[in-house]
């Protein structure tokens, strides 16, 4: 807590030495005509709206009026903002200042939207939110008490002007006030009302205290990490994880699970909550370091996604869970570009629960590969810390992570950043080329293992058997081609004994013959080859040739008969016969080829 | 024209086919094994399942983060305390190492996987790895299709996925690939006889040593297999160089690893390779000498060498013996004991009696477990002994020792189930094979070659693909004998019922490990009526609780079961786990759980104990809670402190274990009884029963009212599956648990301390008070001077 407020002072200082518009007076010539406070007590914030009026009292106009924070909670200060009554949704420029002669005061100076002149008036609504102001007590309670906290406050506006007017609304979260400060105060059922109180100086305290039972859930992120990976394929990836307290009155003695399943008590502890998630998110995960927790709820709607988580154990005072809740979006929504320039514009911080408290946030932004000339713009003051690299799938040199880090948040501060960068189109396409580069690389890899031989010493046998196995292929085809060849003089026959033309009879015979004798040669020759290898091999080719001059017989035979037939000098009948048997002979020989083949 | 010829050539030739076939059969059981495995993963969720797997993973993942040597030198001092437990010298870092290989692997090409994710999926991936190395077992002990078969069995085979879906990240899980690889390997150094598969099997044999203790296994069978070869007269060089290039790398090798150390030189249960590794080389030695020895004859030769080699074995038998006795070599160990008497376990080891997984088998299990292939079985055994040689030997070998210690333990199931689906593959195999060859159209097939040729590859059933098959065979063995021709008709229907059978098993299989083995145990579902799904995740919600919401060093006492579940996911330090390494520590723990609350309360203050936890399943009707294990307890604390806890004391007279108003009086109020039912007794479950029924065991409980001196509830989990009590720190005073006894009389005299009185400086009693000139008085007690004078 102090560190966020020092961090607020440093901060504001640097912004005091750097800018010394920053720096000045208070104006003394304003004057506060009427002051309404509504202090909100009925979650575990405070939320102050005030509302001033405020006067011009001197004679030169001015541009802006100057906050004061009550000294008894500024270490609990999370937001400070200002709208003018007239216009709500214009937010008007709230920056921290210093001022000569009140350096322990944290100063907040007001721009107008238009200078007030002397005389004048106008109407401020000012807003702020502060965390862990209200402290249990007792700090301990049993699982059947209630919880009572105590709020320390000031009694009056502390305002570096004059207030002529002021009341104080303070709601409370119930009805059963233990005590309160009793100073001009009127109870009305759940808030008192204090005031009014006329004419008070400036920067007057005077203490208010009210002790009271709050049962709302005092829940507080003490840690939250926010990874947003951002990927130029289309999507971003979200994943946040939460340490998260209950910070409240602790548990005293023991829990028991008998009276709580009776729902008689534990009325402070926290047994789920609602975390609204934007409406496109996708494949939602709820889980820790032991897997996923089972205990949860996701409803769609129109425009939100509503996830009910329960911790694996209802969070009574002091205990904590840790866990993490992870999302994809579709990246037109949030990622602009022009070029190749890139505009990410996303929640710096998103809704974790209602009125929920943020301890200490960091935001991690995992750009692609190659993003270069990284901007990053805030709505309110962060620290960016140095970036750094992070590596995933198929990433060579690294994604850079932008970082930043703020503490003490609450709803007020879900707001959009806005992170520019420039990003090269080509790039998109160095992972895939990679993946392709690999795969051929080993593709070819394979292919030359598998072709070349890198064996040492050289094995004769298998050698000897891949050769003949080679051979064998060769010949394989060569018989194939010349069984073919038998079809075709078959053919050739038949053709010649219904057209009778025996010129084109012989030629194409003639042809037939050439390359027959042409694959018998290319035979003989692989038998010659095989002799080298295995001479039983060779036999089996040798009688395979005389298998195959028995059929080139047979042919011959068979070609004169149908020369015979065409030149009239045998009966058909008698053709017919001689021819039976000897296609018989023909398909004899042809099986025991094919037998003889396949022995090999 | 050429180019097409080309092609042709190259699709009808049918050694491309078939290893095309076979390398993409080899994917898809591949695929098969992993896939089968995820059922729990899909279900639930990538999660480590039960109890030892959360072990392994704690410690892979303090490898991963602390290197290598810093997890041999890992002393774990949350574990066992307050002992602790060296951690790098009594595990088998095996998987570990695998698994941070992996990840090392993944992570240096920038694939971002979380180490869970690598525990999670490293069984299913070695599933797929076993089919593999069933696949090159089988073909290498009988044919090619028979391996193709043996790989699909194993892969979707229920015995094995029971140790090895998604999650159950165990030693189990990668060691029976190392089992069969290195079986395969051995398999192919016998028939080969070369040094370089010798060293394989070496390295294999390492591999196994490193992942599993079941490695014994393995170094008892390879010596095993050699000394029947030996009896059989089957000896040759082969087996000779094999064996010793194996046996001494493989006993270098094992003892690399720091668990193993000396004890393949010091225990028995290694002395059977060593035995066998000295008669091997006499049987060498003998050899050589025959060769020099032609004078001799014959027979006199024979009888001879039966006798040197009578007299080596005996030398060798009496060698161990002796220094058995003399304490150099330790005797077998309990837990060998265990595997040749059932009983032994359960009278002198109660807590490996205590563990479900190492009872005896049903025989219902093995139906479960295996299925059809429990009956085919039989028949590959009888096929290889009809064609025996060296390695089917070997096979043999293995299928009747498994057989055997798988009808001893539950768990040895496992060791059983790659031989069954071997064995079955090869029946199968050579059914299929007899009647699914079509060889009608064929006039003249008669060569036995091309016959022979066929063998196992059933699924080529067109012959045209087998015309010149011979060049690619490498198995060969003697001709199947003339085919007797069959009906079409008889082949027909015999193929339909086998290809039903293996049908009706690939359903069994899936079915079995949907229901049966795909439950993490850590996270239980329910279904409704409707059939939507409960899941009662109590287990992580009370150990999540610990971790967040606990001093990081408290420490929790639970019985050992739970042990390893609170290390890894509560991140609390435990006093006993399911190392069981020390049976005093648990049965200390026992004997907290089984004595009443003071009793217990003086150990736990003893040990140190924050917080203790029990499983409690009364509300939800889950049976394996602590309760119904308690009777384990008492026996295992009974048998360290036989005076303080006696087993019969938890009985009723009768002699049954009762927790209603009949239970006997200690057991109702002992420490586990009273903190599984604290404030049960005002639960109301149901309108039909009455409050503080326990819905496990049916009854309404005995002891309502319970109430804790020196504990107090710290957590129930939602269905009180869990219950954690906080032991309170001692008060400055201990209080009396009864009021004071008043009583009328009053005491005669009040105390006062003498040191605050006049004379501070102290006081003997009775002493004589002598004052100079005065008779000593007659009364001279001090104290009750004052009283009498009041008086």
């Amino acid at each position: 807590m102090n560190r966020a407020a020092y961090e607020l002072v440093i901060f504001g200082a640097l912004l005091a030495s750097c800018c010394t518009a920053n720096q000045g007076a208070i104006g003394g010539d304003l004057v506060n005509s009427a002051v309404n406070r509504q202090i909100d007590l009925t979650s575990q914030l405070a939320k102050f709206t005030t509302t001033i009026t405020l006067e011009n009292a001197g004679k030169t106009a001015t541009t802006s009026f100057v906050l004061a924070i009550d000294p008894s909670l500024r270490d609990r200060l999370s937001f400070i903002g200002a709208t003018t009554k007239d216009d709500e949704a214009e937010k008007l420029s709230v920056t921290q200042t210093t001022v000569p002669g009140r350096t322990t005061d944290v100063l907040f100076r007001v721009d107008l939207p238009k200078a007030l002149g002397a005389g004048q008036s106008t109407t401020v609504n000012v807003e702020e939110a502060y965390t862990h102001a209200q402290t249990p007590y007792p700090a301990q309670i049993t699982q059947a008490e209630d919880q009572l906290v105590l709020f320390k406050g000031n009694l009056h506006f502390y305002s570096p002007y004059k207030t002529q007017s002021e009341t104080t609304t303070v709601k409370l979260a119930s009805n059963k006030i233990e005590s309160h400060t009793k100073t001009k105060a009127k109870v009305e059922d759940s808030s008192i009302v204090y005031g009014p109180f006329e004419n008070v100086e400036a920067f007057s305290q005077e203490k208010l205290q009210i002790h009271y039972e709050n049962n709302t859930p005092f829940l507080a992120v003490t840690s939250l990490v926010r990874v947003i990976e951002v990927s130029h394929w289309g999507n971003i990836a979200v994943e946040e994880t939460y340490d998260v307290r209950h910070s409240g009155a602790r548990l005293k003695g023991s829990f028991s699970r008998y009276d709580y399943q009776r729902q008689l008590d534990g009325r402070s502890s926290v047994k789920s909550f609602k975390t609204i998630l934007p409406a496109a998110a996708r494949d939602v995960y709820y889980r820790d370091e032991i897997g996923n927790i089972s205990t949860s709820n996701l409803n769609e709607q129109d425009d939100a996604v509503e996830l009910e988580l329960r911790p694996r154990f209802p969070l009574f005072g002091g205990w904590k869970t840790h866990y993490y809740i992870g999302y994809n979006l579709p990246s037109y929504e949030y990622l602009y570009n022009s070029g190749d320039e890139y505009a990410l514009q996303m929640r710096f911080v998103d809704h974790v629960y209602d009125d929920q408290v943020i301890d200490d946030i960091t935001v991690k932004i995992i750009l692609p590969e190659g993003s270069k000339n990284v901007d990053l713009s805030v709505p309110f003051p962060v620290d960016r810390h140095p970036d750094e690299l992070h590596f995933t799938y198929l990433d060579t040199f690294g994604r850079p992570v932008v970082i930043a880090h703020k503490s003490n948040l609450v709803e007020q501060h879900i707001q959009d950043f806005t992170l520019r960068y420039s990003f090269q189109k080509l790039l998109l396409l160095q992972e895939p080329l990679l993946v392709v580069f690999a795969f051929y690389i080993l593709f070819f890899t394979v292919i030359i293992y598998v072709r070349l031989d890198f064996a040492i010493s050289k094995d004769e046998a298998s050698e000897s058997r891949m050769r003949m196995q080679g051979l064998l292929d060769q010949l394989q085809a060569a018989q194939d081609k010349r069984t073919s060849l038998y079809q075709r003089y078959e053919d050739a026959i038949a053709k010649f004994k219904s057209t009778k033309d025996l010129a084109g009879f012989t030629g194409s015979r003639k042809k037939i013959d050439a390359e027959h004798k042409e694959l018998s040669s290319t035979i003989k020759e692989l038998q010659g080859k095989l002799k080298l290898e295995s001479t039983d091999m060779a036999e089996k080719v040798g009688e395979l040739q005389k298998l195959d001059s028995n059929l080139k017989d047979q042919i011959v035979l068979s070609i004169s008969l149908a020369e015979k037939v065409v030149a009239g000098k045998m009966g058909k009948q008698q053709y017919i016969d001689n021819e039976k048997v000897y296609s018989a002979k023909r398909e004899d020989i042809m099986g025991k080829t094919e037998t003889l083949l396949s022995s090999l | 024209m050429a180019g097409e010829s080309n092609i042709r050539t190259a699709l009808s030739n049918p050694a491309g086919w078939q290893s095309l076939l076979s390398f993409s059969i080899l994917a898809l059981a591949y695929l098969a094994a992993f896939s089968s495995r995820l059922f729990a993963v899909i279900r639930f969720e990538s999660i480590i399942h039960e109890f030892d797997p959360w072990f392994n993973y704690r410690s892979t993942h303090h490898l991963v983060n602390y290197g290598f040597y810093n997890f041999l030198n890992w002393f774990d001092e949350r574990a066992w305390y307050p002992l602790g437990r060296i951690v790098g010298g009594t595990v088998y870092p095996g998987l570990m190492v695998t698994a941070g290989t992996i990840h090392w692997l993944l992570n240096s090409l920038h694939i971002t996987v979380h180490i869970r994710d690598v525990c999670v999926f490293l069984a299913p991936t070695f599933s797929g790895l076993t089919s593999i190395a069933t696949y090159l077992l089988t073909k290498e002990l009988w044919s090619q299709g028979a391996g193709l078969l043996a790989a699909c069995f194993i892969a979707i085979v229920p015995g094995y996925i029971s140790r090895s879906v998604a999650g159950s990240y165990d030693n189990e899980g990668i060691a029976i690939f190392a089992l069969l690889f290195t079986y395969f390997l051995w398999v192919k150094s016998v028939k080969t006889g070369s040094i370089f598969w010798a060293g394989c099997t070496a390295l294999a044999y390492f591999y196994m040593v490193s992942a599993w203790g079941g490695y014994v296994y393995i170094i008892n069978l390879i010596p095993l297999h050699v000394f029947v070869l030996l009896l059989m007269g089957r000896f040759s060089y082969r087996i000779f160089v094999a064996y010793c290039a194996f046996f001494i790398l493989g006993l270098l090798l094992s003892m690399q690893i720091p668990f193993v150390g000396f004890q393949p030189i010091r225990t028995s249960e290694h002395m059977a390779s060593a035995g066998v590794f000295a008669l091997l080389i006499a049987y060498g030695f003998l050899k050589y000498l025959h060769t020099h020895l032609s004078s001799l004859t014959k027979s006199e030769m024979r009888s001879l060498f039966f006798f040197a080699v009578a007299a080596s074995a005996a030398a060798v038998l009496m060698a161990v013996v002796y220094l058995t006795y003399a304490g150099y070599v330790a005797p077998w160990s309990g837990r060998f004991y265990s595997l040749y008497d059932t009983g032994y376990a359960k009278i002198h080891i109660p807590i490996i009696a205590s563990v479900s997984e190492h009872q005896p088998t049903t025989w219902v299990s093995f139906f479960f477990d295996l299925h059809v292939l429990v009956c085919t079985f039989p028949a590959g055994v009888w096929f290889c002994i009809k064609k025996i040689n060296d390695e089917r030997v070997f096979i043999v070998l293995y299928a009747i020792s498994a057989s055997y210690f798988a009808g001893v333990m539950v768990r040895l199931m496992l060791t059983l189930t790659p031989v069954v689906c071997i064995l079955s593959a090869i029946a199968f195999s050579n059914v299929l094979e007899r009647y699914l060859v079509d060889d009608t159209p064929k006039v003249h097939h008669i060569e036995d070659e091309s016959e022979d040729d066929e063998e196992g590859d059933k699924r080529n059933k067109s012959k045209d693909l087998y015309d010149k098959a011979g060049k690619v065979r490498k198995i060969r063995h003697e001709p199947s004998g003339e085919p007797e021709s069959l009906g079409g008709n008889v082949k027909t229907i015999v193929v339909m019922a086998v290809m039903m059978i293996l049908m009706m098993f690939a359903v069994h299989c899936t079915w079995v490990t949907s229901n049966a083995y795909s439950s993490p145990s850590v996270v239980l579902a329910s279904y409704n009526h409707d059939g939507s799904r409960n899941i009662l995740d109590d287990f992580r919600e009370a150990y999540y609780w610990l971790r967040q919401n606990t001093d990081d060093h408290s420490r929790v006492m639970s019985w050992w079961d739970y042990g390893y579940q609170i290390a890894g996911m509560a991140n609390r330090t435990t006093l006993v786990d399911n190392n069981t390494w020390n049976n005093s520590h648990i049965a200390l723990v026992g004997k907290a759980m089984s004595s009443n609350e003071t009793r217990a309360y003086e150990i736990m203050k003893a040990l140190d104990v924050d917080y203790v936890l029990v499983i409690f399943g009364g509300v939800i009707g889950y049976s394996g809670d602590d309760i119904n294990k308690f009777l384990w307890m008492v026996r295992i604390a009974e048998g360290e402190h036989p005076k303080e806890i006696r087993e019969g004391d938890y009985f009723t007279p009768q002699g049954e274990f009762r927790v209603d108003k009949a239970g006997s009086k200690t057991l109702l109020n002992c420490l586990m009884y009273k903190l599984c039912y604290y404030r049960f007794g005002e639960m109301q479950l149901d309108f039909r029963t009455p409050p503080g029924f326990d819905r496990t065991r049916n009854v309404e409980i005995g002891n309502k009212d319970i109430s804790f001196q020196h504990l107090e509830e710290a957590y129930t989990t939602e269905h009180w599956l869990v219950r954690i009590y906080k032991v309170k720190k001692q008060d400055n005073r201990v209080r009396l648990d009864h009021t004071v006894r008043k009583t009328d009389i009053k005491p005669k005299t009040k105390f006062t301390s003498r040191k605050s009185g006049k004379r501070k400086r102290g006081f003997i009693k009775n002493k004589m008070l002598i004052k100079k000139g005065k008779r000593p008085s007659s009364k001279n007690k001090k104290p009750s001077r004052k009283t009498s004078s009041k008086k």
